[in-house]
């Protein structure tokens, strides 16, 4: 089988949802923009691509009339370059990277960008016309359980106390806010043009927050509960793409592979409890790789909440010191559809930065899902 | 021209009045350019308007708030005198708030003057310096175009407007301002004297200052005393000490001095104006009133309660607050004759402040004011007394104030003396007619353009009558709908008498307005009727008054003439549900409606739930699909929210494109009914309509986000009883969305969901407890 690799990564700056810089911008304007600039920084052969293929979790209204091919079209890639949608909500993004993965595996194609969008101010979460089975709603009340009702649940289940959780999104904050000081999340981003400026930077960290701030914060979901707005990932608007071929098409053609994919999963489990949904994916894909945890030199784990992250944390045994350590969505932020492609081609770049040998990166997803990757650098 | 449209306006200083009335041309949706110094030491590149923009972010926080929309939020431009003082030549009118400095302003007005548009009105909001003296050396062109608007605090609320013209000033460009201040800004034009004080705060002041003062000399609690200022005059009941903690202690001395100072040396303010020890010391140790730590009353929070306190005037102590001894204001009742001369100190106090007030009120004339008229206007809409003192006076009796003045040997004014035994306002031929100082009556004339139902109501007899409304002749063909209850509530009689009004107006008129001049529109249906057939199980009479309302509102609506509803104050769920069925909203600017029937654990079942989701599920409003219309009334309904403005109910849809909103209270009659007229020709009734409802789905989604706000602890346990009911009504119960609901199918699901919660306990509790306290029960 054709190894395939990720060779290139780009994003858009994150900005926080109705408040931010990325509000009045349409997320397929946004995406193309993003695109456009992988195409360009990748220097990958537009002609050659057989697909893009974009991950957004409520693909409706302006990410409707399958924004994939919209998008292809936008960005003024060639024609023949097909265009798709994948709705995995959080996962979706890392979802296309593995259909990508796939069909180079299948030979139906060498080169694909996987992508992802989400503008939570313009497309509200469950969307503009949210109709659940009701039926379903009796039997399985729990898989349309609220994501900040989950997080409680993990919390309860795990026994992960305020303070921990407080502690842990106050490093991603600091992570994050040295990242960001230091420029290392610069060549990552895609300035974009909104119209009328050009945005630059993420908008979502918070790079001030004390412990007594978050301390004094109010439970966001529940009043008896311990998450806060300040250990959740907040609602936020951007895109990112990687570019996934194979490795020999990656050497024939010059372009800078970063890291190769080894292994890919997705896993199922309690609705009520989703954000545990990375253990049971990583461990497929440590399972197929034949690696084990400690063999894991870079994790990027998803911060939906920090309740979550903590609980995968400790039932991995992910050590602290390979952990996100640019920071996480906590402090970046969490464009549902965006996400996947972001920590995957994030975990790709570390580990050429960091010159380490293997990297996972996964993230739980509503309703009861995770998704895991696991790359090796080239 | 001086004659010409008012359509920009300067304001220059942004203090509270200032940035208030900035607010108050804003809302007018006339845009407006705030104005003040440059901060002392501003940095170099630093915020040379950070004073402007600070005023204007104030604005949106202040409650009440100043602003009636965000929209009007955005038309006040901040800037600062050094910079932009030329782009008052942009403006019509520039009205100048700063310090109460005569050098400060004068020479303000010489750049004013240099820099205005020689047909621009330059004002003044001074409330103590004359306008003689503000002139003084001024050239004659300033003078020309120069005035007092003199503005009461809040200026969005409060209705009076002092205008003082000065010997020089243009008529035209006096009546101008004025014209747009009545118009627009919604103020009710009171003219002036260029005498100290103007006419409110001559007399206001007066009687706060007797008030304060003789309530210590008696030894009263100032409980006791705010009880007698308040109710039996038709005072607000927060009285003397009551207005002064709201006014502000630190200001009481400021004011009384300066006008002390220019006030004749015979005038009687004199005597009362005496240093205070007790409220030089609460200013000192920062007890200025409600803006401070407290003032005559604070709330003791200490130890974590609540508890209100008085201060007692003889030692200067806070206590816990007593009900106020109301045994003597019970034995005297309406008599204020009675109350003037009840034995003790209550009696006592009462003749010695509103006696003194009443008689230095008829001293006033004519040196502040043309006539009676302007000083009872005047204590009307800038205090928010019920009368003005000749009102007061006549239900006293002149002759006998007079010689109960002549008793105690105090000096009475002329004009008391004067009229003798006959009374200041008398109705003749239906008109209203006041006592002149040539000693002849007149008719009190409305300004132009005003039609009050106060008037017709003199002169003619109601078409059509019961005991809780009337309809009235407004002339042109229109009638004029008036419900009478208290609080304009809805039962069965206003039911009644708006299904007879439908035939009678559909046979004789050409038109419909709803509309009354009671503080409110309508606070909604009669709770203690519905309570009270809840309590002997009278079920079926509770169905009967839904059915009813239903039918008589969706025969107003289908009506073959035009309705438009004239909301000012509350239009509460019933009364907002009349809106919703008229062809025509015009509404005062200051009107709070929505549909606020869960606070007592029910749903609109008078149509209101139809009506919202049909005029949210119209194109446009929202996003496609079966969920955004019924999400959004779900959204306004569940939490009972109540807009703060017209502008407001514009945004929930409660009013609707076309509908138009009137500043001026006075003019929303007239305006009413020229809109209807406007609508008569071609009238057709609106047709009924097909609704795409969610069905189980919907309801299941507006649930989970009721369910959340129950966890978050924003929701109670029978909020999501009565969340339930109304997301079964809003989603259309069973509904497909590819079966379109007809209006009635909804109208069933009101009337089946209402009388599903009426019988809850939670609701009936709910529905009591808003009777017992005025509030909502959050069980």
């Amino acid at each position: 089988m054709k190894n395939v690799v990720i060779a290139g990564y780009v994003r858009s700056p994150f900005g926080l949802a109705r408040k931010g810089d990325l509000a009045r911008v349409r997320p397929d304007d946004l995406a193309a923009q993003v695109v456009r600039a992988l195409v360009e920084r990748s220097r990958v052969k537009a002609a050659d691509l057989e697909d893009l293929i974009m991950g957004c979790a409520f693909p409706e209204g302006e990410q409707g009339f399958n924004i994939g091919r919209a998008v292809g079209l936008l960005a003024g890639l060639p024609l023949s370059v097909a265009g798709m949608t994948v709705n995995r909500y959080c996962g979706s993004s890392m979802q296309s990277i593995h259909i990508a993965a796939g069909q180079i595996q299948l030979g139906a194609g060498e080169a694909f960008i996987a992508a992802g969008v989400e503008s939570m101010s313009r497309v509200p979460m469950m969307g503009f016309n949210p109709l659940p089975n009701p039926a379903f709603a009796k039997t399985r009340p729990g898989a349309l359980l609220g994501m900040g009702d989950t997080a409680e649940n993990v919390a309860r289940q795990w026994d992960i106390g305020r303070q921990e959780q407080e502690a842990f999104a106050l490093r991603s904050q600091r992570l994050t806010a040295e990242a960001q000081a230091a420029g290392r999340l610069d060549d990552e981003i895609v300035a974009i043009d909104t119209g009328k400026s050009l945005v630059t930077r993420d908008g979502c960290p918070r790079p001030d927050t004390t412990a007594e701030a978050l301390a004094a914060l109010k439970p966001a979901f529940d009043a008896q509960g311990t998450v806060t707005a300040g250990t959740s990932s907040p609602l936020t608007d951007g895109a990112s793409a990687v570019l996934v071929t194979s490795e020999d098409y990656a050497d024939r053609n010059g372009l800078t592979p970063l890291a190769r994919v080894v292994s890919v999963a997705v896993a199922g489990c309690e609705p009520e409890i989703m954000g545990i949904g990375p253990v049971a994916a990583t461990r497929k894909a440590l399972n197929r790789a034949g690696l084990t945890i400690d063999d894991i030199d870079i994790v990027e784990l998803n911060e939906a909440f920090a309740s979550q992250a903590l609980a995968c944390v400790r039932e991995l045994g992910i050590r602290e010191e390979t952990l996100n350590i640019d920071g996480g969505a906590i402090a970046l932020g969490h464009p549902l559809g965006a996400t996947g492609a972001r920590i995957t081609g994030k975990a790709a770049s570390l580990l050429v930065r960091e010159g380490k040998r293997y990297a996972l990166a996964t993230q739980c997803i509503g309703g009861g899902q995770g998704i895991a990757t696991i790359l090796e650098r080239v | 021209m001086t004659n010409g449209k008012i359509e920009k306006v300067a304001v220059i200083g942004a203090g509270v009045m200032g940035a208030g009335i900035a607010a108050q041309v804003a809302n007018a949706g006339v845009p407006v350019l705030l104005l003040d110094i440059v901060p002392a030491g501003a940095a170099e590149g630093g915020d040379r308007s950070a004073i402007a923009r600070t005023a204007i972010e104030r604005l949106k926080k202040t409650d009440p708030a100043p602003l009636m929309s965000e929209k009007a939020a955005r038309l006040i431009e901040p800037g600062n005198i050094d910079d932009d003082l030329a782009r008052i030549g942009e403006c019509d009118w520039i009205v100048e708030a700063v310090i109460e400095r005569l050098d400060i302003k004068q020479a303000l007005y010489a750049k004013i003057e240099a820099a205005r548009r020689p047909d621009a009105a330059v004002s003044s909001n001074t409330s103590t310096i004359p306008l003689h003296d503000l002139v003084a050396g001024l050239p004659e062109t300033f003078r020309l175009n120069f005035l007092i608007t003199h503005f009461f605090n809040p200026p969005r609320y409060m209705r009076l407007l002092e205008v003082v013209a000065g010997a020089d000033t243009d008529p035209a460009q006096a009546a101008r301002v004025s014209r747009f201040a009545d118009e627009r800004l919604g103020k009710s034009i009171v003219r002036c004297k260029d005498s100290p004080g103007f006419i409110a705060n001559r007399l206001g002041v007066y009687w706060i200052q007797a008030g304060v003062v003789e309530a210590i000399d008696l030894g009263l609690a100032i409980e006791d005393a705010d009880a007698v200022m308040g109710r039996p005059f038709g005072i607000p009941k927060t009285g003397v000490f009551g207005l002064a903690d709201l006014v502000g202690l630190d200001l009481m001395p400021h004011i009384n001095a300066s006008l002390a100072k220019s006030l004749p040396p015979a005038d009687a303010f004199h005597a009362l104006n005496r240093d205070l020890p007790l409220i030089g010391r609460m200013i000192a140790e920062g007890y200025t009133g409600r803006k401070g730590k407290g003032g005559f009353y604070r709330l003791n929070t200490a130890n974590g309660g609540r508890v209100k306190e008085s201060i007692d005037l003889a030692t200067g102590a806070y206590r816990p607050s007593a009900r106020a001894d109301t045994e003597t204001l019970k034995e005297a009742g309406r008599d204020l004759r009675a109350l003037f001369n009840a034995p003790g100190p209550v009696g006592e106090y009462a003749w010695r402040v509103m006696g003194r007030t009443l008689a230095y009120a008829a001293g006033l004339v004519p040196e502040a004011a043309d006539d009676i008229v302007a000083i009872d206007d005047a204590m009307r809409l800038g205090y928010n007394w019920k009368e003005g003192p000749f009102a007061l006076i006549d239900r006293v009796g002149a002759a006998w104030l007079v010689e109960r003045l002549k008793a105690e040997g105090a000096t009475v004014p002329p004009l008391l003396e004067q009229i003798g035994d006959r009374k200041f306002y008398r109705v003749e031929n239906g008109r209203l007619q006041f006592f002149g100082l040539d000693g002849d009556y007149h008719d009190v004339v409305r300004p132009e353009g005003v039609i009050l139902l106060e008037d017709i109501r003199r002169r003619s007899q109601p078409v059509l009558k019961n005991g809780a409304a009337s309809l009235w002749d407004i002339g042109d063909g229109v009638a004029c709908f008036e419900i009478t209850t208290r609080g304009n509530s809805l039962d069965d009689q206003v039911l009644d008498a708006l299904d007879r009004t439908i035939k009678l107006v559909a046979r004789d008129y050409k038109a419909l307005v709803i509309y009354n001049e009671g503080r409110h529109f309508s606070v909604g249906a009669n709770l203690g009727l519905a309570l009270f057939a809840a309590n002997i199980a009278a079920w079926g009479e509770i169905e009967k008054l839904v059915a009813t309302g239903q039918k008589v509102y969706g025969a107003l609506k289908h009506a073959p003439f035009p309705v438009v509803g004239a909301p000012s104050g509350m239009a509460l769920g019933g009364g907002c549900e009349l809106l919703l069925h008229s062809d025509a909203v015009q509404a005062h600017a200051e009107t709070y409606a929505g549909l606020v029937e869960c606070g007592v654990g029910l749903v609109p079942a008078w149509g209101g739930c139809k009506e919202l989701l049909v005029r949210w599920s119209a194109p446009g409003k929202l996003p496609h699909g079966p969920m955004p219309a019924p999400a959004k009334v779900f959204e306004m309904v569940s939490t009972a929210t109540v807009s703060k403005s017209a502008a407001e109910a514009r945004d929930m849809l409660i009013l609707r494109e076309g509908d138009r909103v009137t500043m001026n209270r006075d003019r929303l009659l007239a305006d009413a009914k020229a809109r209807a007229l406007e609508l008569v020709e071609g009238y057709t009734p609106p047709e009924r309509v097909e609704i795409v409802l969610p069905g189980p789905s919907g309801k299941l989604a507006m649930m989970m986000a009721a369910q959340g706000f129950h966890k978050r602890g924003i929701a109670t346990d029978h909020d999501l009883v009565v969340a339930d009911g109304l997301a079964d009504v809003l989603s259309g119960g069973d509904a497909d969305p590819t079966v379109p609901a007809a209006e009635k199918d909804v109208l069933r699901l009101e009337r089946e969901t209402f009388m599903r919660l009426a019988r809850t306990p939670g609701t009936l509790a709910r529905i009591e407890h808003m009777l017992l306290t005025g509030k909502p029960l959050r069980n």
